[in-house]
């Protein structure tokens, strides 16, 4: 069925659909750039005795020496010399995740403005109370508002967000894909903590000099369900169980898999 | 990425003995060397190390080669060699011709031996000037040889280097014409071919003195070996990327009959040369582009793709092949599918690339496919009938990333009619879709949604619309999501890039809204 409308508007703003075209590349264009290198590699192979491991090699510096990947976070200014390192990279900055709900943050910092408003009653009792508890999102800016749709405008008038944007999303997860999400979870943790020595929350309050220390230092203050992201679900360990709100709890009932194993 | 001494710790290490040392300690370096001696091996230049006239350089065994602690010795032996060039070049009485010979000679073979020849230093002490005298008209051919021969090799390395034969230009150009012998005008045209290498300024002077012309008219008689050096330069001289000197080779009568003929018939090495430089004029030539299609070109590009297995021949087969397809598809296309057989059926021969272990070929196979894909329905019925179809999905998941970008274009290519004018939005080709998402190639599209290059990313992003809106039954949004679709979209909201976090929030938003998954 072919579509009557000339644009597929969602929100204010077209999405760029699929549209097939020629691509023509000029002879210099860097699209070429490897099959030009191997044209001259292999004439000079004859001449200087290189192996197939060494010519590979070689197009491997040559190629990666001038195109490393600038991180595309906003405010990250890593640039990684391959994609598995920024694979690497991502997995190892970008990928702060709740414990309670699973969401997934790219910075620290974000994780805990998230945490903070999500899942911290204390929070919300202060936001009764009138004061300017919704940070600005962008780093450095200092800024604090009184309602969540306050500094939804800031973002989007301030610093250019669109306005679809939305930091607490009213996403409702499929129960499969939460499950999913905590089985990654659980074994990305699991994969982490391998390598680093597991640590115990007395360790993390006493460690005040990180932000992270800092959150769940607070956090433990308090009777909500926050935990620090980097301790695992209760029944592995054999800690018991976290604390978790109520209406959270009912949806997990049946969640927490004592399967072993990753499920990527 | 590796480390630099990984290439070398895979050899066997039993095998150490003294002559292998030097040899192993040779490629350590080939391997390990600084940036700009690494560019010269990628550079458009080549070293002469064995005379057009037949002549081998002696010490041009593997483990006599120089390693670099000898570097020092080298270069005082160039520049004595230069003293000797001089004295001789001055030297007025019986015999003198034969001391040029002697001291051009030896000058030669230090600038041919060793990997990095000690250039810099025959030219401080002062070799050009001696060189240029040595190619002055008249001069036996031996000694027009033994400077040319010179001149190349130091026209071979740096820049700066190269920049040195300027002065020697017009001699050089000169020797080409057809009165030289066979030899002399070989190893001048290899002179040139070096510096025509060097970049678009040098290239510009040397048209300016007039080097087409002789050199072109070098391709027209049958010698192998001649053939072979001065379509080198002679592409080397037209790769641009401005096309005037590509303009001014098709105006030579003849030449185009003359790449014809001998890409048809020549052995693999010369039709590699002829190869490029039909690249050249394919992307840089309109008019040499349908004198070519006229003349047959295209059956005689899948022929060889079909049957050659020579990496350096098929690179620029293929890309001329491509040239030709991103000029003008639907004159191409039909002229191939008139004068398809099995064997060598455009998709065929596509496919054969594909299968290739070489990354170059599967990438720039991919592009063509991108390209025809982006034809009419024919067109893109006509490869997703075919074996293809299984080779793009598997490259899909398994290859390296920028084979996948292509990739990624030609499937989604085949999935969407190409827009008539721009106010209609492109209609999808259901059958397409299902079949391609059925293949299994939805992940590979949400991992390129995870990349961090921009283009990839808006690909995979745009391929997923296609699959959320496109698929029946409103299966879409659970096939993206069971792929971990919705994950990989959530990314951008921190994304640096304003259009992909708009893209990606705005199918987020529309597809998997608060009523998402409600019913489970």
């Amino acid at each position: 069925m072919a579509m009557g409308m000339a644009v597929d508007t969602v929100g204010e703003l077209a999405f760029p659909v699929w549209n097939p075209i020629r691509r023509r590349f000029p002879p210099d264009s860097p699209f070429f750039a490897s099959g030009n290198v191997e044209r001259e590699l292999l004439a000079k192979q004859v001449a200087l005795d290189l192996t197939e491991d060494e010519i590979n090699h070689l197009q491997i510096i040559v190629e990666t020496e001038s195109r490393r990947i600038s991180c595309p976070i906003a405010g990250c200014p890593e640039r990684l010399k391959s994609l598995d390192h920024f694979e690497d990279h991502y997995n190892a900055r970008h990928t702060a995740s709740c414990s309670v709900c699973s969401r997934v943050y790219p910075t620290s910092r974000l994780l805990s403005i998230h945490i903070s408003e999500a899942h911290d009653s204390f929070f919300q009792a202060k936001v009764a109370r009138g004061y300017d508890m919704y940070e600005c999102l962008v780093e450095g800016c200092g800024l604090k508002f009184k309602t969540y749709k306050a500094r939804h405008r800031h973002l989007v008038d301030k610093h250019k967000f669109p306005t679809t944007f939305e930091f607490f999303k009213r996403t409702q997860l499929s129960k499969k894909r939460r499950e999913k999400l905590q089985r990654q979870h659980v074994s990305k943790l699991k994969h982490k903590e391998d390598k680093e020595e597991a640590s115990s929350d007395a360790k993390e309050v006493e460690d005040k000099a990180s932000v992270d220390g800092l959150v769940s230092a607070l956090s433990t203050l308090t009777t909500a369900d926050t935990t620090p992201s980097n301790v695992s679900f209760g029944r592995r360990h054999g800690r018991g169980l976290t604390f978790v709100p109520r209406s959270v709890h009912r949806e997990k009932r049946t969640e927490y898999s004592s399967a072993p194993g990753p499920t990527n | 990425m590796a480390d630099d001494g990984t290439a070398s710790n895979r050899r066997d290490p039993i095998k150490s003995s003294v002559g292998n040392v030097a040899g192993q300690r040779r490629r350590q370096q080939a391997v390990t060397v600084a940036k700009e001696r690494r560019e010269l091996l990628v550079r458009a230049k080549r070293l002469c190390r064995v005379g057009t006239n037949g002549d081998v350089e002696d010490a041009c065994v593997d483990n006599e080669m120089m390693i670099d602690e000898d570097q020092p010795i080298l270069e005082a032996q160039a520049s004595k060699a230069v003293e000797e060039l001089k004295s001789a070049v001055q030297y007025q009485g019986k015999g003198a011709m034969q001391k040029m010979v002697i001291a051009l000679r030896e000058l030669r073979r230090l600038l041919s031996k060793s990997e990095f020849p000690p250039v810099e230093a025959a030219l401080s002490a002062g070799a050009i000037p001696l060189l240029v005298q040595c190619l002055s008209f008249g001069s036996p051919d031996e000694q027009l040889l033994e400077s040319a021969w010179c001149l190349t090799n130091i026209a071979a390395g740096k820049p700066e280097e190269t920049k040195a034969l300027l002065p020697a230009l017009p001699l050089l150009i000169a020797h080409l014409g057809e009165k030289s012998s066979a030899p002399v005008a070989e190893q001048c045209a290899w002179a040139i071919g070096n510096v025509a290498g060097e970049g678009e300024d040098l290239r510009n002077v040397l048209l300016s003195q007039g080097a087409l012309l002789p050199l072109a008219r070098m391709i027209f008689p049958d010698k192998s070996s001649t053939v072979r050096t001065a379509a080198w330069a002679l592409s080397n001289l037209i790769k641009g990327p401005e096309p005037k000197a590509a303009a001014q080779l098709v105006k030579v009568d003849g030449i185009m009959d003359a790449i014809l003929r001998h890409f048809k018939k020549s052995d693999e090495v010369t039709a590699t040369e002829i190869a490029w430089i039909i690249v050249y004029l394919s992307a840089l030539s309109d008019i040499a582009t349908s004198m070519l299609v006229k003349g047959g070109i295209l059956q005689l590009l899948l022929e060889r793709l079909a049957t050659s297995k020579s990496l350096q021949l098929l690179i620029p087969v293929l890309r001329s092949v491509g040239n030709f397809v991103a000029v003008d598809p639907k004159a191409i296309l039909t002229i191939l599918i008139r004068e398809q057989n099995t064997e060598e059926s455009i998709v065929g021969v596509l496919a054969k690339c594909l299968r290739s272990e070489h990354r170059v070929l599967k990438k720039e196979a991919a592009w063509v496919l991108s390209n025809i894909a982006a034809g009419s329905i024919e067109h893109k019925r006509m490869i997703h009938s075919t074996e293809v179809m299984s080779l793009l999905l598997r490259l899909l998941s398994t290859s390296p990333f920028d084979i996948r970008k292509e990739v990624a274009y030609v499937l989604g290519n085949l999935c969407v009619e190409s827009a008539e004018g721009g106010d209609t939005k492109p209609r999808i080709i259901q059958d397409h879709l299902v079949s391609i998402v059925r293949g299994g190639c939805l992940p590979g599209f949400i991992e390129l949604v995870r990349s961090p290059d921009i283009e990839a990313a808006r690909l995979g992003l745009q391929f997923i619309e296609l699959v959320l809106r496109g698929i029946p039954n409103g299966e879409g949004p659970k096939l993206v999501e069971g792929e971990d679709g919705i994950d990989a979209m959530e990314r951008f909201q921190f994304h640096e890039n304003e259009e992909l976090r708009v893209m990606a929030n705005s199918l987020v938003d529309k597809y998997f809204g608060e009523d998402y998954g409600i019913d489970e």
